[in-house]
């Protein structure tokens, strides 16, 4: 947490409350892309937490950038943020500069981008699935091939076909296919992809696990409000026993959430997150369906309707659990990390201390 | 005195054959592209061609006496039927309500003159109705009612608001609860009568309200000097609130209550099975047991309900175990087979997943919610 933390926050909390009302987050859905909210982010250097004032941001940490995260994911910030922190910061370790424009990725592995060198230029061929926001940005990050070797590469979009699609929030998450065009004064950085491609998936993960938490947030403070102000037999609906089971689910599950983003998030600023995001990650998963239940059952069908803005947090809750992998996918990606692993218990695993245990 | 046992239902020769005949229907349907498999159907899924097609060949109002357009077959034959259309996910939302309670409701309680006038439509496929319970200040608690009528000359002039009534935008009807004697604090359930309502008539406003899917199924629905004759009067003024709670034994025990995501298990499992999926196949069966158990338990309901028993306590339970289950494999899928859920995807199991999730909530709201049914399973259990 920088110095800045309180007044950083402070000013971001402002910043959505004032422009991520149900009428704009109601448009970003029908096509419409905030370009003034985002203007207003980038003037206020929210998309540059995480770099020093030296590279050309505003500095603070990644528990700066991640709570952030959480703001956004409590107003449902329409806009690729954190796919523009996470892109500049792998772009920035590669030695890319991005400026203030959003930008969005496709670094996973299995993507199969392939350049060749064309002395003015590179032909780029391949395509990439549900990348984020792709069809309002003007440049994406990927990696790929090149003569055996492995480079990064932010690349205009104006060069790539987009075919359209939503999550169930939604969002978009298109596909993007590069048919061998040429695209002239590219520049490529050789990466190791495994290790960038790795390091997206777990940052993206916790992104997701931040966002969903913050979501989970402003979902029990609607139920809260709700459950006062609906009568029902005479009385408000927090009254009742079985809705007081509802409320106090939702508090423990939300309460979970936080720690758990928490937890994982000071264990990445630590430089170690390997066990830690995928737990979070499944851990804030396996809640937001909860928490997105429970919540329905007690606003009643109101809550079921376009017009209340329960949903515009439940789809995401819905859609985020499933993006940078879901419970099984992390589930598997520890299980076979235990099975690798020098024969760690898995209470040294939990615990992260298996040192501890090694008597001389 | 109503044990907590059910009946176990066996089905005989003629059963079995009739559940083939539907069943080649709905593939060759399928095969010609008539309608796309969805989950929910019942409440999304209103196709009015289709309704007509069932109605020719016989198969709404299936179980009525045939004087009134009926086919007086078993509830066990009605019973295979709706499964059968829900487990395809065929369109049947339009005519859901009239065959389902509004048909047995004039059966019980309707005049001579109603049962021939309304009956045979339905039957036929041509006459929806849509059902008039909620007000904004009445959910849960549905005696908090004010939508009222008031004696006129010829009839009754309703005036009042529905809402969230499914259907409402094509129905033809509507059965409203309304109040036909003033609020009485003291005698909160007396005082209210079912009335047929017109939906093309004067001062009727129907306004759709969006589903959180973007779609439109459900309605508010204003009253406003509304004239209803005479003749449209169901049963007797007054009891209103016993004719509409024995249409809930109807509402809460069918098949619906199970198999609103049917279809994405039985995608799942085709999926599962062409990737030869061993682990994946294992973690779907286990959602098996539970399915199994249910729709024996659904099934004893409906033999029950044609002997005339007072299923009241029974149905809610069925329905509250019925509509966790329906979210629990929406929730199970989605850790099986990961793909992201999306409404407009062109990928199938995608899509019945989106239907799944965002349908969800709805399963165990509708008809009664969970806490609602727990509380009639609880007091039932004790009185026993
Ligand atoms: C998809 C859908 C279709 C529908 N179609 C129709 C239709 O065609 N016709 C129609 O008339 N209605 C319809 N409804 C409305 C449905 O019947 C109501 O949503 C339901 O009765 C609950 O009422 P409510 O939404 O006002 O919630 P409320 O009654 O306000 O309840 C909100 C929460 O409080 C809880 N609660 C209320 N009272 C108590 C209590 N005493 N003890 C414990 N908990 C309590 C509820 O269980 C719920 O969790 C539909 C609803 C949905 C979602």
């Amino acid at each position: 947490m920088s110095e800045s933390y309180e007044l950083i926050m402070d000013s971001t909390n402002k910043i959505f409350k004032h422009y991520c009302t149900k009428e704009l987050l109601d448009r970003a859905e029908n096509g419409h892309w905030p370009q003034e909210l985002w203007d207003v982010l980038a003037e206020a250097g929210i998309i540059s937490i995480g770099f020093s004032e030296q590279a050309g941001g505003v500095g603070g940490d990644y528990i700066d950038a991640y709570n952030i995260l959480k703001l956004a994911g409590k107003y449902g910030v329409p806009v690729p943020l954190a796919e523009t922190l996470i892109g500049k910061w792998l772009f920035a370790e590669v030695g890319g500069q991005v400026g203030d424009i959003p930008l969005t990725l496709a670094l996973q592995n299995d993507s199969n981008f392939s350049f060749v060198d064309e002395g003015d230029g590179y032909t780029l061929g391949g395509s990439a699935s549900a990348v984020p926001w792709a069809r309002y940005m003007e440049q994406i990050l990927i990696c790929g091939d090149l003569n055996g070797k492995q480079v990064a590469a932010l690349v205009p979009l104006a060069h790539a076909e987009i075919r359209e699609e939503n999550n169930i929030a939604a969002e978009p998450r298109d596909s993007v296919i590069f048919s061998q065009v040429k695209i002239d004064g590219l520049t490529v950085y050789q990466v190791d992809s495994v290790l960038i491609s790795e390091k997206s998936l777990y940052y993206l993960a916790l992104a997701k696990a931040a966002m969903m938490a913050g979501a989970a947030e402003r979902v029990m403070e609607l139920s809260l409000f709700y459950a006062n102000e609906r009568q029902q037999f005479g009385r408000s609906l927090h009254r009742f026993q079985g809705i007081q089971h509802h409320i106090a689910s939702l508090a423990g599950e939300t309460v979970a959430c936080i720690t758990a983003v928490n937890t994982a998030v000071q264990a990445l600023q630590d430089g170690q997150y390997k066990t830690e995001i995928p737990l979070a990650k499944m851990k804030v998963s396996a809640a937001s369906g909860k928490i997105a239940m429970a919540a329905h059952q007690l606003h009643g069908a109101i809550g079921m309707t376009y017009e209340h803005s329960l949903h515009h947090l439940t789809r995401r809750l819905w859609s985020w659990r499933d993006e940078s992998g879901n419970e099984s996918y992390w589930g598997s990606v520890l299980a076979k990390s235990l099975i690798e692993k020098n024969s760690p218990t898995l209470w040294e695993v939990l615990t992260d201390e298996q040192n501890l245990l090694i008597v001389d | 005195m109503i044990k907590l046992e059910l009946p176990v239902v066996k089905f005989s020769q003629d059963q079995k054959d009739f559940r083939a005949t539907i069943r080649s229907f709905l593939q060759n349907e399928r095969l010609a592209g008539t309608f796309e498999s969805k989950c929910d159907s019942w409440l999304s899924g209103d196709s009015i061609e289709f309704s007509r097609k069932l109605g020719q060949k016989g198969w709404i109002g299936m179980t009525w006496p045939q004087e009134y357009g009926g086919g007086e077959r078993s509830a066990i034959e009605r019973y295979i039927l709706t499964e059968e259309l829900l487990a395809a996910g065929a369109p049947v939302a339009a005519h859901w309500f009239a065959d389902r309670q509004t048909g047995p409701l004039f059966l019980k309680y309707g005049s001579e003159e109603q049962k021939q006038f309304f009956l045979p439509q339905i039957a036929k496929g041509e006459c929806f109705f849509s059902i008039g319970l909620s007000e904004p200040n009445a959910g849960s608690d549905l005696a908090a009612i004010r939508t009222k009528a008031e004696r006129t000359d010829g009839g009754w002039l309703i005036n009042g608001s529905k809402i969230w009534t499914s259907g409402a935008h094509i129905s033809h009807y509507m059965i409203v609860l309304c109040r036909t004697s003033p609020y009485d604090q003291n005698q909160r359930h007396a005082g209210m009568s079912q009335l047929i309502v017109d939906m093309k008539e004067k001062g009727v406003t129907v306004r759709p309200i969006q589903f959180l899917t973007g779609e439109h199924h459900f309605n508010e629905v204003f009253f406003e000097n509304v004239f209803v004759p005479d003749n449209r009067l169901i049963g007797t003024e007054g009891n209103g609130w016993k004719q509409g709670m024995a249409e809930l034994a109807y509402e809460r025990s069918g098949p619906e209550r199970i198999l609103s995501t049917y279809p994405l298990l039985e995608e799942m499992i085709h999926i599962l099975r062409e990737n030869e999926d061993e682990a994946g196949l294992k973690e779907t069966i286990a959602l098996l047991p539970d399915l199994w158990t249910l729709r024996n338990m659904s099934m004893g309901v409906a033999k029950y309900l044609e002997e005339g028993q007072d299923v009241n306590m029974i149905a809610a339970l069925v329905k509250d175990l019925g509509t966790v289950f329906e979210t629990n494999v929406a929730e199970k899928a989605r850790l099986i087979i990961s793909r992201i859920p999306s409404m407009s995807s062109n990928d199938r199991l995608s899509r019945l997943m989106a239907q799944s999730i965002l349908h969800g909530p709805g399963f165990t709201l509708r008809g009664g919610t969970t806490e609602i049914l727990r509380g009639i399973v609880a007091k039932g259990v004790v009185a026993q």
